[in-house]
């Protein structure tokens, strides 16, 4: 049942779950990578494919250089994922409705099943954060062993991006719901946050003004990447300096 | 139908059938007594679709992260940190994660063999024979030619392996990793003794500090214990109740740890005892005072001259050193790895007696004894295993048990560990994945995956806290492998004399209960128990067993500064003119290359997957005419490798740098034939503690013809 303060809140702020990541402590050590991989059954590609940047990172850690030796500088890592933009330049490009807004969860979905492969969305997306399989990969046994039963195994010709853990949203939700009570802030995370050594990403619920993930996207030194774009992010960046 | 056969009677067998199956295809410890005890009272495999969550302790390193286990259906799926466990308060490394690569990975060792050695075939042998092979190299040897070389973890089979040491004269195990040689932990341990009269691993408090000064130690990638030490840096950035901290590294390379730092000083290697120095005296010029016997020798216009960095930059180094209230300085990585690394260390340490943190927030401390540790024995350093080496060679060790290490992959191919096999009649591994020196044994009897074993690992340094991290298998084993331990009893009673009584136990979990018991009655602790059951239980269930205080000790320090230090620089092997710096890659690690997730993870600092490169300034490059991708001759007076070039701003014109973790020539289809390795460009230099000098050595560069493959071509 849908209490009528929930309502208020969702109708107040742009999205309810999002993101916020502190690349001042960030020390980009792809622990979060690794984390998403094993959490989302994302497939590896191997020498070859990775050559060609069909590597299927779903998050990725940014690293730029500024200036010259000896006062070249590394630029503050930055991870970078699926914005879940509230207005998603990916989403009307695709012929198929694969790629849509969930009205529930105020984010993107990617459904696996309408996919046809155009890959208008990776083109139209300005993060670069989708990646597409090219082919099946292959997972020699037994490494099928470990794959998540909350995560649909992707095949060839399936586009496929970070989802913000979905499985893991529902199944807290399906917890809560069984127990006749609201999803507490900080119950679960992704599996990206919850990996961190750092906890430079925190996740949470942003239309709840009392979330970790609230208080820290209202600090005010926040930004959202290409935000110039209208794309309406839901993952807040602490610029590290 | 001739008999009778109720409906009734039907539901039971099915029943019972159903049941056998659970157990079967559950991932209960097979013929184990004992109950494992999940992380959360949940029904244990009661539900379908329900996981199971449990506790126990990483291998993929031995700092001893504690990790939860998602399971399912007798698989495990998932690992997470232990939020209890205070090493690491849920958090865990890529290395962590991808655990589970090494756990199904298609190639394993699958069952006991023997093998001529060298060779890829083999012929399978059953338990009860391999058993009787370890009984027979027991009995039928002199104690004094049994060796045992272990890896750093885990500790329980090197305590079992010690009392069994101990009882009956064989070789005390030797332990080794190359994470230790290339941390230089001897020399850390070492330069402890000599400054505070105590062999002890210090912790260096990074959270509580101000201003960190770190000589090369790279503590957010593979240092020790990462993950502690992430945190500790996430403290100085962010801690509430002090200014932003400030961190400055010295190291010629910018590892990835020093692209977090405020200042990256490309310090010209062999010379960061003397920097250290100098800084030190500067700082106590700025704080007044007599100058203290340590520093009174330097000149610091000859450290600057020397080492590239600007006097200037020295002064404005002691400035906000002296005038911070928590300064700290970490010596580390490849500044001790120099022919003067002990002095490094010392003169590093020393520092931190001017900005007089000893035992204080922000400072250093010696980190607490883990439960059943009676001193920190760092692990073997390479002038050990030199002589270790030796022994082999001149035939003084007729059978040599290899587990949890890779030495002829993690040892310099200029100290010839395989050459020195020869020597030995018998070599047995333990070995669960099919690595080099596996390939050069007679028999593998391969031990459980870490996440299928029992056992415990004492946390050396990272928690305030003293802790066992516990291990308890979350699936049952996958292949017909079993524990070492269990071998290894087996084997003693099968022995009988000294054997037999050294180890007394039936089984594995009956030898850890037996260590573990005395933690009963020590106090402190955040659990205890008054019978064993109930104790082991909360054991397992938690995930380790730990005292509630601070267990850090103070160094003494009262003669620190008084004290010759020699700022001499250090010497280095070879005509070349290029500084070689080998850094341990900080995804791979010496181990992580079979695992296909960790080669597919972009290195932090250059993105490169799948390879070996080595770094080179473009400035450099440029000179000799290449380009990325152009594959180098590189020579050293110990051996040649040939890599390709990446062009990386971030490093001394005089200097290159390859990254350790690949250039495996068997350890499985992800591992073998991919990539160089940089230990074969490493000779016979040593520092003062013994500790290989691996960034001591000079080589030469030649440009060949070659191109590496690139993509798209």
């Amino acid at each position: 049942m849908i209490r009528p303060e929930e309502i208020k809140l969702s109708s107040e702020e742009n999205g309810k779950w999002g993101m916020v990541i502190d690349q001042d402590i960030c020390t980009g050590c792809q622990a979060c990578v690794a984390a998403c991989a094993m959490e989302n059954n994302i497939s590896f590609v191997g020498e070859e494919d990775s050559g060609y940047g069909r590597a299927m990172h779903w998050i990725r850690i940014e690293r730029f250089w500024e200036g010259e030796y000896p006062e070249v500088k590394m630029t503050p890592r930055q991870p970078m994922l699926c914005q879940q933009c509230g207005h998603a330049t990916c989403e009307p490009v695709c012929p198929a409705f694969a790629t849509v807004h969930s009205q529930a969860e105020q984010l993107n979905l990617q459904v696996y099943n309408r996919c046809v492969g155009t890959r208008y969305c990776a083109n139209n997306c300005p993060y670069q954060v989708r990646a597409f399989n090219w082919r099946d990969y292959q997972r020699p046994e037994p490494l099928s062993n470990q794959l998540n039963p909350d995560v649909t195994v992707r095949r060839m010709g399936v586009m496929e991006k970070c989802t913000f853990c979905i499985q893991r949203i529902h199944k807290a939700q399906d917890q809560a719901k069984a127990e006749g009570r609201e999803v507490q802030d900080g119950e679960f995370t992704t599996a990206c946050a919850q990996a961190c050594p750092a906890s430079a990403i925190v996740f949470g619920r942003v239309d709840n003004p009392e979330s970790l993930v609230s208080q820290l996207a209202h600090k005010g030194h926040g930004v959202k990447h290409l935000e110039e774009l209208g794309t309406l992010p839901n993952v807040t960046y602490f610029k590290g300096g | 139908m001739s008999e009778q056969f109720s409906r009734r009677d039907f539901l039971k067998l099915a029943g019972v059938g159903a049941a056998t199956t659970a157990i079967l295809t559950g991932c209960g410890p097979a013929s184990r007594y004992v109950k494992r005890e999940p992380y959360m009272q949940m029904p244990e495999y009661n539900y379908n679709g329900q996981s199971t969550y449990y506790a126990t302790t990483c291998r993929e390193c031995a700092a001893g992260c504690g990790l939860i286990v998602r399971t399912m259906q007798g698989r495990a799926l998932k690992t997470e940190g232990n939020a209890n466990n205070p090493l690491n308060l849920g958090k865990t490394c890529a290395r962590g994660q991808a655990t589970l690569h090494g756990l199904y990975n298609p190639d394993r060792v699958t069952d006991p063999v023997k093998r001529t050695r060298g060779s890829a075939s083999t012929t399978a042998v059953d338990w009860d024979a391999a058993t009787q092979v370890v009984a027979d190299a027991l009995k039928n040897n002199k104690p004094e030619e049994i060796a045992f070389l272990m890896g750093m973890a885990p500790d329980h089979l090197f305590d079992l392996v010690t009392d069994l040491a101990n009882t009956t004269g064989i070789n005390a195990p030797v332990r080794f990793g190359a994470l230790g040689m290339f941390e230089s932990r001897a020399t850390l341990s070492k330069a402890a003794e000599n400054l505070f009269g105590e062999a002890r691993m210090p912790f260096f408090d990074v959270g509580g500090a101000e201003v960190v000064l770190s000589f090369g130690a790279n503590f957010l990638e593979t240092w020790i214990s990462p993950v502690s030490y992430t945190r500790g840096f996430v403290g100085l950035r962010e801690a509430k109740t002090k200014l932003r901290g400030k961190f400055i590294q010295l190291e010629a390379r910018m590892s990835s740890t020093a692209g977090k730092a405020d200042e990256w000083l490309p310090i010209r290697p062999g010379t960061e005892a003397l920097v250290a120095l100098a800084i030190g005296r500067l700082a106590s010029e700025l704080r007044g005072g007599p100058m203290p016997r340590a520093f009174s020798s330097v000149d610091p216009l000859d450290a600057a001259s020397k080492s590239g960095i600007k006097l200037e930059m020295l002064e404005h180094i002691a400035e906000l050193f002296s005038g911070s209230h928590v300064a700290l300085a970490i010596p580390g990585g490849s500044a001790l790895g120099q022919s003067n690394g002990l002095t490094v260390a010392e003169a590093v340490l020393a520092l931190n007696a001017v900005a007089d943190n000893f035992g204080k927030p922000g400072g250093v401390y010696f980190s607490p004894l883990a439960p059943n540790q009676t001193a920190y024995q760092s692990p073997a350093s390479a002038k050990e295993m030199q002589d270790f080496i030796q022994k082999m060679a001149d035939g003084k060790f007729k059978v040599l048990f290899v587990h949890g290490v890779n030495p002829i992959f993690e040892l310099p191919a200029s100290l010839d560990f395989k050459g020195a096999l020869k020597g030995v009649e018998q070599v047995i591994s333990f070995a669960t994945f099919p690595d080099e020196t596996a390939l050069e044994s007679d028999y593998v009897f391969p031990d459980h995956h870490g996440l299928e074993s029992w056992g415990y690992q004492r946390v050396i340094t990272g928690s305030n806290q003293s802790v066992l991290s516990g291990s308890q298998p979350v699936v049952s084993p996958f292949y017909n492998t079993r524990a070492t331990v269990d071998v290894l009893v087996t084997a003693a009673q099968l022995a009988g004399g000294a054997f037999a009584t050294a180890l007394p136990f039936k089984d594995e979990v009956e030898f850890l209960q037996s260590k573990v018991a005395p933690l009963m009655s020590e106090a402190d602790g955040f659990f205890s128990a008054a019978d064993l059951n109930t104790f082991m239980a909360s054991f397992q269930q938690y995930g380790g067993w730990w005292k509630l205080s601070d267990g850090r000790g103070v160094p003494g320090t009262a003669d620190v500064l008084n004290r010759n230090m020699d700022g001499a620089e250090a010497e280095f092997a070879g005509e070349g003119e290029f500084f070689l710096v080998p850094f341990v890659s900080p995804t791979l690690a010496e181990a992580g290359a079979n695992k296909p997730w960790l080669q597919e993870l972009p290195d932090p600092t250059t993105t490169v997957m799948w390879n070996t490169w080595v770094e080179m300034n473009p400035e450099t490059a440029h000179e000799l005419g290449l380009e990325d991708d152009d594959v180098v001759r590189i020579t050293s007076e110990a051996g040649v490798l040939e890599v390709p070039v990446y062009r990386y701003p971030a490093i001394r014109p005089d200097t290159i740098a390859i990254p350790y973790g690949q250039g495996h020539t068997a350890y499985g289809r992800y591992a073998e034939k991919r990539g160089v390795n940089p230990t074969d460009l490493l000779v016979q230099h040593f520092n003062e503690a013994g500790d290989l000098a691996f960034a001591g050595v000079k080589v030469k560069i030649e440009k060949t013809r070659q191109e590496a493959a690139s993509f798209p071509p």
